[in-house]
């Protein structure tokens, strides 16, 4: 027997399978809601809805956007000759805000992942090659994470643009900028050491 | 509080809250915990790139009185998997060996064979070579758990197998002699005939390897050719062994069948 009304216990219940909320903060969540006045409330209800009504993935890059093609598909000043490739959506707003990058993007939504069932023909990797072969993409950037599983993503398409007459390019990793390299962990330098370039 | 340096390699781990993770650790003092390394995405400086699985580590580590987690202070990479090249082959092998050791291992009980078996492989496991490290892991792991048969003799009948093919089964334990395997009819181990059988064959020279692989370190074997055909009777053995025992499929078992080597 639950000690909360029907209607808390459901909002509870769906807040708890939010990533990193456990049952206190559901519980905390649903009284301040509550709480709330009936307009807040709506607002957060329709936000929710709304995100769901109108959101979908670019029909060239995967990006999740609320027009198709997505805001740097269509944009006018945006170079067409480089895709960077990255795992997941946000992703995106991270390299944009390097404003070091002026090019297209495409998303894989996840990398190859034996442990969690991922294989290549789950990759969204089949679009990618398409996107090249239609012409005019001079460089793919393959700005996966730099783990196991990044790492034989990006393996894994280099090897499926391989034959592609284009440049295919793996993003550097290496010591944090304003770091100490005293406290880099001995991947981490060798990587930075094979990364190096002429000043 | 008790403090702890001690030999480990890191399993999993999983973000919790804004910059924490918990991460699951086979040590080789204390067996497989669990642990949370504090907003370890923020400091390089404890943990550097040595969270990611797979990765060999001396680490540094607190238990605390009622505590179920012990708290990680610092890890210091012995080896780690992105020091070699990796592609989906090697992630997979790699993986296997995660799955299987985060399914079976008990929490807090030493398992130093185990614990050595873990290192001999991740150390043989490169892109240009997966099938051996695979099929050892597979076959020591098994029995080290204590699910590996006799291999030399027919469960049922006890005739020697040794020089002939003999023949197994996903639903039953043991190894047969071709009159008692599964769907041979009357006298074999499931006392039916023919079609509905799922039994697979070990060829001899499978078999023979298997004696092999219990006599000889990881290291020796890593010189003789590995196609991904050599052995995967064997391994297929292994495999459906440990996933009775589970009473599951294993995950990355499937990412190694579609590899086309399990
Ligand atoms: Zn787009
Ligand atoms: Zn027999």
């Amino acid at each position: 027997m639950s000690q909360f009304a029907e209607p808390m216990d459901r909002l509870i219940e769906a807040l708890r399978k939010l990533p990193g909320i456990g049952a206190k903060t559901a519980q905390r969540l649903a009284f301040y809601i509550l709480r709330s006045s009936a307009a807040e409330a709506e607002e957060l209800a329709d936000a929710v809805r709304q995100l769901k009504a109108r959101l979908r993935l670019c029909s060239s890059c995967n990006n999740i956007t609320d027009i198709d093609p997505c805001v740097y598909c269509s944009s006018a000043t945006r170079s067409r000759r480089s895709i960077c490739v990255v795992e997941e959506p946000g992703n995106i707003a991270v390299i944009e805000k390097t404003r070091s990058y002026n090019g297209l993007y495409h998303v894989l939504h996840g990398a190859l992942s034996p442990l969690n069932g991922v294989g290549p023909e789950d990759l969204r990797a089949g679009s990618l090659v398409g996107r090249v072969q239609r012409g005019g993409v001079e460089e793919v950037i393959l700005a996966t994470n730099p783990t196991v599983e990044g790492e034989a993503t990006a393996v894994y398409l280099a090897g499926l643009l391989h034959s592609l007459p284009i440049r295919v390019t793996r993003i550097a990793t290496g010591v944090p900028a304003g770091s100490d390299i005293e406290y880099a962990d001995e991947v981490t330098l060798a990587r930075a050491m094979e990364g190096r370039r002429d000043i | 509080m008790i403090q702890h340096h001690a030999e480990a390699v890191v399993l999993r781990s999983w973000p919790i809250h804004e910059a924490d993770q918990i991460i699951s650790l086979f040590t080789r003092d204390m067996g497989k915990i669990k642990g949370v390394a504090k907003s370890a995405a923020k400091s390089r400086r404890r943990f550097g790139g040595a969270l990611e699985p797979t990765t060999y580590v001396r680490a540094r580590y607190t238990e605390r009185p009622k505590q179920e987690l012990v708290r990680l202070d610092s890890f210091e990479i012995i080896r780690s998997p992105l020091s070699a090249p990796v592609d989906y082959g090697r992630a997979a092998a790699l993986a296997f060996f995660v799955e299987i050791l985060e399914e079976t291992l008990p929490d807090h009980d030493p398992q130093d064979d185990i614990f050595r078996l873990l290192i001999a492989v991740l150390e043989q496991t490169r892109v240009d070579s997966i099938w051996m490290p695979v099929t050892y892991f597979a076959l020591w792991i098994t029995r080290l758990l204590g699910w590996l048969p006799d291999l030399s003799r027919c469960s049922v009948c006890g005739e020697r197998l040794a020089g002939s093919s003999s023949y197994f089964d996903a639903a039953f334990d043991g190894l047969f002699c071709e009159r008692h395997s599964p769907g041979a009819g009357h006298g074999s181990v499931d006392g039916a005939a023919g079609a509905l059988s799922r039994r697979a064959v070990l060829s001899a020279d499978s078999l023979a390897l298997a004696v092999r692989i219990f006599r000889t370190p990881a290291s020796a074997l890593v010189s003789e050719a590995w196609p991904r055909s050599r052995a995967a009777d064997l391994r297929r053995f292994a495999v459906q062994s440990l996933e009775r025992h589970l009473e599951r499929r294993l995950t990355t078992a499937v990412a190694l069948l579609r590899l086309g080597g399990a």
